[in-house]
């Protein structure tokens, strides 16, 4: 059965991603805002929401707001204002979270992702400011839940995009590509292990060709790509299962279950929230100037898509070589830096890839922890490029002697170690004699015009050199004898 | 707009309250008394005025990214009424197995 119902619907997905950011306090109290710390040490009494405090903004909030605005091409709100949504729950104690409701700080904007070879366009609705709730534990104290407030007040922007997601993969790839985007602007660190970044998809599915909206379901707090994806392919088969059974898909809250792999109501329809928002009125109007978003313009960091274009163009390095350099700003930036002290740009692209970005991998390095510096590096190109150490001896026993010894140069190492490529034409003729003396049906088969054997005496002559032997020389002294 | 007792009821749910039958008595009807005094405000014709959100006209009331005025986990807890010296302890607040 080729042809299944399935194929006759598509999914559509609209994403929410929280971001926490990466500030030093919280969102409208001082507190630490840093992940972990002993439960409850992160507060003060306006997190804690005891009466008569006052909340007040961090700057911070709205700068990185600004940012990623700015980046997603959002029209930034110059007015901006704080409504309260009221609700109760254990983990939030003042009975409301601050957030924007009406005057959200970036309208609309985009961004481009790309699954397999093709690009998309993903369109933002809006981003607002808000803050975290504290932590909730259900399974640790019997008659109990446990409250640790310390996230209580961090710092968030939520991101809501337009329902213009139509599978799992778009969903990994526009979380992806936002991940990326907010470690470029250093305004999260992008952890969804930690819950830096979390969303929540609405999912409906429609037939194919269809252009009205399905009722959706909204899947709360999916903190990792692998269950956003798991969790989106379990509802779109649900949806479908109940609309070709007769049935009507209901607008429900779905908490998915990762241990068994489905979704459940959250709350029905009925009990829907009713939150209640109005105008937060501890917490003044925040009216921003063109100015002041000008001055955050003028220190945005390189984004990206910029530099993947200015990789592919000016350093004329592969699609593939730019994706690997840009997928962290520390990288591409290592790599420019790199490009600074010499000039041939896929060399040094090799380089930072099979060697440096592996060596920090294993020794848990970030790219700047790396030991040998720039000038270090370009000495050691230099000595391939000048043809004095073959590609394969120095990557395979140079590099790893300039990072045990640090204060001898390339060219030092090279000579104490015996590396240095030889076209010393008396020890290359012993060679060269040496294996034609061993392989003489080889040498009659060459002679027969079996020319593409030239390949196999230079690697035994190179094998036998101990990759020492100048590859042209070699070449040369080989073709005199087999054919003089 | 009137209250009814299904509104108090609503309302009892959102607010995590339980009333007795005669404070839902009282309550329906000066909720319905405040919303009387509200309608005979909406016969003012308010079409030119701002509706006030904020008392003064201070804007960008917001302060540096810097930590400080933390207070101490023994301080935090000392106020709830059941804690296990690390976290607040609460009436178990979820169930998801249902």
């Amino acid at each position: 059965m080729s042809n299944s119902i399935y194929d006759t619907y598509e999914t559509v997905i609209g994403l929410e991603i929280h971001v926490q950011l990466a500030t030093a306090s919280k969102a409208f109290c001082a507190d630490d805002a840093s992940f972990g710390g002993d439960p409850n040490t992160h507060v003060s009494t306006i997190s804690l929401g005891h009466p008569g405090t006052l909340p007040r903004l961090n700057k911070k909030q709205v700068e990185f707001a600004i940012k990623l605005g700015l980046a997603l091409g959002s029209e930034i709100s110059l007015y901006n204002a704080f409504d309260r949504k009221n609700y109760f729950y254990a983990d939030l104690p003042k009975g409301y979270q601050i957030t924007q409701d009406r005057k959200p700080i970036c309208i609309g904007g985009s961004l481009e992702i790309e699954v397999g070879d093709t690009k998309k366009t993903v369109r933002i609705h809006h981003i607002h400011m808000e803050e975290d709730a504290g932590k909730s534990m259900h399974d640790q104290d019997a008659p109990h839940s446990l409250i640790d407030l310390n996230r209580a007040g961090v710092p968030l922007l939520e991101i809501v995009s337009e329902p213009d997601l139509r599978s799992a993969e778009e969903v990994d790839a526009y979380m992806s590509a936002m991940r990326r985007l907010v470690r470029y602007l250093d305004i999260s660190d992008g952890n969804m292990e930690q819950g830096s970044m979390r969303c929540d998809c609405n999912v409906s599915v429609r037939k194919n060709g269809a252009t009205a909206l399905g009722e959706r379901c909204e899947i709360k707090n999916l903190n990792s790509m692998r269950y956003a994806r798991r969790a989106i392919q379990y509802e779109f088969k649900r949806q479908v299962d109940l609309l070709e059974s007769g049935g009507k898909v209901a607008q429900q809250t779905l908490n998915f279950d990762p241990a068994s792999g489905i979704t459940s109501p959250l709350r029905d329809k009925e009990d829907a929230h009713d939150y209640r928002y109005f105008p937060e009125p501890d917490l003044p109007p925040i009216v921003l100037t063109k100015d002041y978003i000008t001055a955050i313009e003028a220190n945005m960091p390189p984004l990206p898509w910029a530099l993947l274009r200015q990789f592919i163009e000016e350093k004329a390095l592969p699609l593939y070589d730019a994706k690997l350099l840009t997928e962290e700003k520390e990288t591409a930036l290592y790599f420019l830096a790199l490009c600074a002290h010499y000039p041939d740009s896929k060399a040094i692209s090799n380089l930072v890839i099979n060697k440096i970005l592996p060596y920090c991998n294993e020794m848990s390095l970030t790219i700047y922890e790396f030991p040998l510096s720039g000038e270090r590096m370009a000495a050691f190109l230099q000595l391939i490029d000048s043809g004095k150490v073959s590609n394969t001896i120095a990557y395979q026993r140079l590099f790893p002697a300039m990072l045990q010894e640090q204060d001898k140069t390339p060219m030092q190492l090279a000579q104490a170690l015996n590396l240095l490529q030889t076209d010393d034409a008396d020890f290359l003729t012993t060679l060269v004699e040496q294996v034609l003396a061993e392989f003489p049906d080889k040498v009659e088969a060459y002679r027969k015009g079996k020319k593409g054997l030239i390949g196999f005496f230079m690697g035994e002559v190179m094998k036998r050199s101990k990759g020492k032997a100048a590859p042209q020389t070699t070449n040369e002294l080989l073709r005199k004898q087999l054919e003089g | 707009m009137k209250i009814d007792k299904a509104l108090i009821s609503r309302l009892e749910h959102l607010a995590r309250l339980e009333l007795s039958d005669e404070e839902r008595e009282t309550i329906l009807s000066d909720l319905n008394e405040i919303l009387e005094m509200v309608e005979k405000l909406q016969e003012l014709d308010t079409d030119d005025v701002t509706p006030l959100v904020y008392v003064n006209e201070d804007v960008n009331v917001w302060r540096e990214d810097v930590v400080k005025d933390q207070v101490s986990q023994e301080a935090a807890l000392s106020n709830a009424p059941a804690s296990d010296g690390a976290f607040f302890q609460v009436p178990k607040v979820i169930d998801l197995k249902s």
